[in-house]
């Protein structure tokens, strides 16, 4: 898939390049706004990330472009203004997706696999891991024809974004920024992903061990499909 | 006291004894001006007598030397001529008392003696005082009233006076202090004065209160400034570290780069509140949202419920299902309460407990989020909403004290009154207030 990265910072868009190479996407950068709508103008993305805070261009107008162009391009704002009214505005002339400075590449990764997957319409992504089958689209676990029902909303949350991830080691940080990113609170370091674990494994031991769950010594989790 | 109130007085109590003073001296001061103008009356009348006995000779009074006596009916006045020894000599006036017919009068006597050829003569003229006495008491009744009636008169007008001339000072009082929050911001307007004191009083207040904007917009706009020109590098080295961890590195590597994720973080959360707060205080959020009170603390339940489970408090909220928030920010109410709770933990016991509970009251919705912890001593209890204060040192933990003044922040966005009551050891609970205007029922 083409991936074109608006971003007048430099460093941050070699970043995302090198983060999207590496998970097969096909990357091209403008670092403004000019050379962005030439780009727009020429070549079919299937996604492209817009900086809102261009040096040379209102980012909401390429925004704009983008969509007159091609409706099917996916756009995903990224901003370190974030001015709610931005969001709104942005949401309202067809951005898929917003993402407030600054963010991580995962959730950016997960945003657009989020994006592709309604784009398709894929209905039921079901995945197995041992005995279990879950469903990514309802929001389900199942062992064989019992619906595990004890897992609470917040470890679902966690299970499925280890799932987006698989066979990657995620760090407490990157899990706590996925399932705590919208509350804003003054603690810089909770332990409250172990204990998370911990339930989820209680929980999930009723039926089977879940081996697949892993502990990665001193660094975080990770689920081997 | 009100300076109004002040003045009033004083001009009442002061006007009240410069009356009674007068009215109390009005006796003296009447016998006085009485006195002096009977004595001159009967000096007259002396000269008259004599001029006449030196016309018409003595004789016409006293015809062969007999002594003359003459009454006026009432026996007010009278006129005695009598032949005098030539041992003493008299020109006074005084007042003595007479037997005139059987009745005794008091009279201001004028005795003078003079002489007529080789003989001497006594003359007196005597008026009643009886009469000048009778005036004194109903004069100093009239007086009285008419004074205290003018006294009335001008307390009047000067209250009205007063009150016209104090009027700027009320309403600079009124609308520049009282009923201002600072720092508010907003028109400024001018009262209308013609008194140069006032008119400099509201100047000065104009200049003070632009003083005071312009230093918290400059502190508003250089949080804001400062936090959002940290998100980009933070961006890029967040980006850097995670892209770190896919290449060929080692376990080693991995943690320390872990311990460069963590660090960030707290940066990065550090940024994010402040720049929150800013957002709030700039009021770049809308208040479109409606929630049910009840679902709203279920969902901050469900956040933070990992938490107490670590430290074992239970949790109970109290209110009820029908009462909705209008007119709010979901987000906003959210990270409140989420705040208030996630201190309300942080600051319990092991196996403590919180509850929240809901009412309506006079003026609105309360809402009390209590807990069983250790309490705020009274002398912290002002700045527990100052940034980055953090008090219960001893206790171990990982916060900048940026909870509460997030806590603060969404309350005065919303025009929510916080209260907070709290006993060392016992436990604290806040009291938060929603505006009437704010609650469907």
């Amino acid at each position: 898939m083409n991936v074109l990265i608006v971003e007048d910072e430099k460093a941050l868009a070699g970043e995302l390049e090198k983060f999207l190479t590496g998970n097969n996407f096909l990357c091209e950068i403008c670092y403004n706004g000019r050379t962005a709508s030439e780009k727009i103008g020429t070549n079919k993305y299937d996604f492209i990330l817009i900086d809102l805070g261009l040096p040379d261009y209102d980012g909401l107008d390429l925004l704009k472009e983008a969509k007159q162009n091609d409706p099917e391009a996916a756009c995903i704002i990224l901003t370190a203004r974030a001015e709610v009214y931005d969001r709104i505005k942005g949401l309202d002339m067809g951005a898929d997706d917003y993402l407030p400075k600054p963010f991580s590449l995962l959730e950016l990764q997960s945003r657009m696999q989020a994006i592709t997957r309604r784009k398709f319409g894929i209905q039921h992504n079901l995945v197995n891991l041992g005995g279990f089958a879950v469903d990514l689209t309802d929001r389900t676990i199942a062992f064989g024809d019992t619906s595990v029902s004890a897992i609470t909303k917040k470890e679902f949350d966690l299970i499925a974004y280890l799932i987006l991830h698989k066979n990657r080691t995620l760090t407490r940080p990157q899990l706590s920024e996925h399932i705590w990113g919208s509350v804003v609170n003054d603690d810089y370091d909770s332990n409250y992903i172990d204990a998370h674990i911990k339930n989820i494994r209680k929980k999930l031991n009723v039926f089977e061990a879940p081996d697949w769950l892993e502990t990665v010594r001193g660094l975080g989790y990770r689920i081997t499909l | 006291m009100k300076l109004q109130t002040k003045l009033t007085l004083f001009n009442t109590v002061s006007k009240l004894v410069i009356v009674l003073l007068f009215v109390a001296l009005l006796p003296t001061l009447i016998k006085t001006i009485n006195l002096s103008f009977t004595d001159s009356r009967l000096k007259r009348e002396r000269e008259k007598v004599l001029e006449d006995i030196q016309k018409k000779g003595i004789e016409e009074y006293m015809p062969n030397g007999q002594a003359y006596g003459s009454y006026t009916p009432l026996k007010e006045d009278y006129v005695s001529l009598d032949t005098a020894s030539d041992s003493y000599f008299l020109d006074t006036i005084r007042r003595e008392r007479r037997l005139v017919e059987g009745d005794t009068i008091s009279y201001r006597i004028l005795s003078y003696t003079f002489s007529v050829g080789k003989k001497d003569y006594l003359l007196e003229i005597g008026k009643s005082v009886k009469t000048i006495d009778e005036t004194t008491g109903p004069l100093q009744n009239i007086a009285l009233e008419v004074l205290l009636g003018m006294m009335l008169l001008t307390i009047l007008s000067d209250l009205f006076y007063s009150n016209y001339i104090l009027r700027p000072l009320g309403l600079i009082i009124k609308t520049k202090l009282v009923e201002r929050k600072f720092p508010q911001f907003g028109e400024y307007k001018k009262v209308e004065t013609s008194t140069s004191d006032f008119e400099r009083l509201d100047v000065s207040i104009h200049e003070m209160i632009g003083d005071i904007e312009r230093a918290f917009l400059k502190e508003r706009e250089f949080i804001s400034n400062a936090s959002h020109e940290l998100m980009t590098p933070v961006s890029i080295l967040q980006s850097k570290i995670e892209n770190m961890f896919d290449e060929d590195v080692t376990d080693e590597v991995k943690i320390r780069l872990l311990e460069m994720q963590r660090i960030l973080n707290r940066l990065k959360t550090i940024t994010k509140t402040l720049l929150l707060i800013s957002q709030i205080e700039n009021e770049q959020f809308l208040k479109e949202d409606s929630i049910g009170v009840s679902e709203l603390l279920q969902d901050v339940y469900e956040e933070i419920s990992i938490r107490l489970q670590e430290k074992n408090i239970s949790f109970e909220a109290v209110v009820s299902d029908q009462v909705r928030f209008t007119a709010v920010n979901k987000f906003l109410l959210f990270n409140l309460f989420f705040n208030l709770v996630n201190n309300a933990i942080k600051y319990n016991k092991e196996d403590g407990n919180i509850s929240i509970t809901g009412r309506e009251v006079k003026d609105g919705y309360m809402i009390s989020v209590a807990d069983s912890g250790i309490g705020i001593g009274a002398e912290q209890l002002p700045h527990i909403f100052n940034r980055f204060k953090k008090f219960r040192q001893s206790m171990e933990q990982d916060s900048f004290g940026l909870g509460l003044p997030i806590v603060r922040s969404i309350a005065e966005f919303h025009k929510i009154r916080i209260d907070i009551r709290s006993e060392e050891n016992v436990g604290t609970t806040f009291d938060l207030t929603f505006p009437a205007e704010m609650i469907t029922v």
